[in-house]
């Protein structure tokens, strides 16, 4: 028997074990439920976001009472009617939608030619440059990036000093609604440009040069064919760039120094500041209802495929 | 490019202002922690590694640094399986229901991350785990879990069912036809997704500061604490370790699968 026995290597001792008691855990006849067994561990770890938005909803209800700074036992709404009627709330949600809706209008002017010239141009060499100046930023995180712009633009930042080498007196940078803007708008761009990208690929270059031995201009073949033709880009990298603005904690909560909050800050006072958690988990769950309707928009433009998960095969 | 002068003016000058808008914070970063002075001041006085040596001492920036790589540790350990399961069952199989299981496995994307990070908050609270670590790391591959899984089916699909098929007439048995078959044919975007994964619960900021406990903070949120109080170059120097890994993740993405991936219409 010797030689079958080097012919039948542990490994495969091994491998045969593994797949009885495989056989043994699922076997065959359960072959229909596989895959749902595969998709169980992460259906389970998304259900900790329902888990949370379920506790969320629960706090949502309860008031804090101000004497004993306990939250009520029993159910109410009376943070909801606080949220929509109260002036502060109202003005820090109008100063959020009113800056994501400018974000977003400068992110897409920015992100167009960035992307028409990363997918159009001739030189690799260009494109992986391009590619590398997007990445880079989106993976250095935003502390970093709004800790750069401190130094840029801070009352001693390089700016201000510049600036004092010509004699003019420093400006104030920071800590307004227009850096938090800007900011954003340089957190947004590597975003926009990533998702209007594939867009603008699908545009065929030889409809440009039709367009201009038809005479067309450039900027007119921009305006009836480029700009039409990538709508849904602009569309999809419009709505998720909106969506990440509304959001944001970290641009305005460092670049707007506590006077620009946006409503994730006032979120996070409600929790931190005021230990207001029935608020705080109201106006979380306000936001999450805008962001999701927001989000399913995409989805009803787009399909669910949008974010390119799943099932499209050739 | 077709086109006239003017048309190339025009776009270059858009795109050079992107350019500045997205490289300056980083380059600023680099350069001030290459400064010998005391304070951050512009044009630098130049140059020294002093603080580099700096946070080589200082032993809280250290510790919080490593939390951070714990953190993305367990967050990439637990997105790795779970991940790369629903990938290929999302990709290979027909699954009843998969429009709808497709949309929950989003949910991540769709829901603010200042919603996830309250609603992870209050569960956790309540579970008794708040002020620990490792929820830190499931939380983190809860809200990127859709990376993990989004580059798992993309490489996936590539992956004809004939080759699982030619294997089983062979006489190999369902255990071997994945190890031997499937996971081989995934591996590229196991590892892009998992790069993606560590590289993203390492910059976590808004999810560990809701999370994690005063004594217990990581890289990103100790910046953020000192950054409000006042701006010293040894942040900077910390910092770094940020753009260098970053670096190094675009380096071995553009290896792996090409970053020209993302520019592919579907």
């Amino acid at each position: 028997m010797r030689p079958s026995r080097a012919a039948y290597p542990i490994r495969w001792r091994v491998m045969d074990i593994l797949e009885q008691v495989a056989g043994k855990l699922w076997p065959r006849s359960f072959s229909a439920g596989l895959p749902y067994l595969m998709l169980l561990p992460a259906l389970l770890l998304v259900g900790v976001l329902v888990w949370g938005l379920v506790e969320i909803g629960d706090s949502s209800l309860r008031t804090l009472d101000t004497s004993t700074f306990l939250m009520s036992e029993n159910y109410t709404l009376a943070n909801y009617q606080r949220a929509l009627s109260e002036r502060f709330f109202t003005t820090v949600a109008g100063r959020s939608l009113m800056g994501s809706l400018i974000v977003t209008v400068v992110t897409l002017i920015f992100a167009f030619p960035y992307s028409y010239l990363m997918v159009r141009t001739q030189s690799s060499a260009l494109r992986k440059f391009l590619l590398v100046a997007l990445f880079l930023p989106f993976f250095i995180g935003q502390v970093v990036r709004a800790y750069g712009w401190l130094i840029i633009l801070g009352n001693q930042g390089m700016v201000n000093e510049a600036l004092g080498l010509v004699g003019v007196t420093p400006i104030r940078l920071l800590y307004n609604y227009p850096a938090v803007l800007f900011g954003l708008v340089q957190y947004m761009l590597p975003f926009a440009v990533l998702m209007l990208a594939p867009a603008m690929t699908a545009i065929p270059a030889e409809l440009e040069s039709a367009a201009s031995s038809l005479g067309a201009n450039w900027i007119s073949s921009f305006r009836h064919i480029v700009l039409p033709l990538s709508k849904p880009g602009l569309v999809g990298a419009g709505l998720v760039v909106f969506t990440l603005s509304l959001t944001d904690f970290a641009i305005p909560a460092i670049l707007g120094g506590g006077s620009q909050d946006f409503i994730a800050n006032a979120i996070y006072d409600q929790f931190f500041r005021t230990s207001d958690q029935g608020m705080g988990a109201t106006l979380s769950l306000l936001l999450v209802a805008v962001g999701s309707i927001l989000v399913g928009l995409v989805f009803m433009v787009f399909g669910a495929g949008t974010l390119a998960m799943g099932g499209d095969r050739k | 490019m077709t086109g006239s002068l003017s048309k190339s003016i025009v776009i270059w000058t858009f795109v050079i202002a992107s350019l500045v808008m997205l490289s300056a914070p980083t380059i600023v970063v680099l350069g001030a922690s290459f400064t010998a002075g005391n304070m951050i001041t512009f044009p630098p006085e130049g140059l020294s590694l002093k603080w580099y040596a700096a946070i080589s001492q200082a032993s809280g920036l250290r510790q919080a640094f490593f939390r951070s790589l714990y953190v993305a540790t367990i967050c990439t350990l637990i997105a790795i399986p779970v991940g790369t399961l629903a990938g290929i069952a999302l990709a290979k199989y027909r699954v009843r229901f998969g429009h709808g299981i497709q949309i929950y496995l989003l949910l991540p994307f769709t829901i603010p991350l200042i919603g996830s990070g309250i609603g992870m908050m209050l569960a956790f609270g309540n579970a008794g785990l708040a002020g620990q670590l490792w929820p830190l790391g499931v939380a983190c591959a809860v809200i990127n879990l859709p990376f993990m899984i989004w580059a798992v089916t993309a490489s996936a699909s590539n992956l004809s069912p004939d080759l699982e098929l030619a294997a089983a007439n062979c006489g190999a048995p369902p255990l071997q036809r994945f190890l031997y078959i499937t996971l081989p044919a995934v591996m590229p975007g196991i590892i892009t997704g998992s790069l993606l994964m560590f590289i993203l619960a390492l910059n976590e900021f808004l999810v560990s500061l809701l999370l994690v406990d005063a004594r217990n903070v990581t890289l990103p949120v100790q910046i953020y604490n000192s950054i409000r109080s006042i701006i010293t170059p040894d942040l900077a120097a910390i910092s770094v370790v940020f753009i260098a890994c970053a670096a190094i993740a675009i380096a071995v993405l553009d290896r792996l699968v090409g970053l020209d991936v993302f520019l592919k219409s579907k």
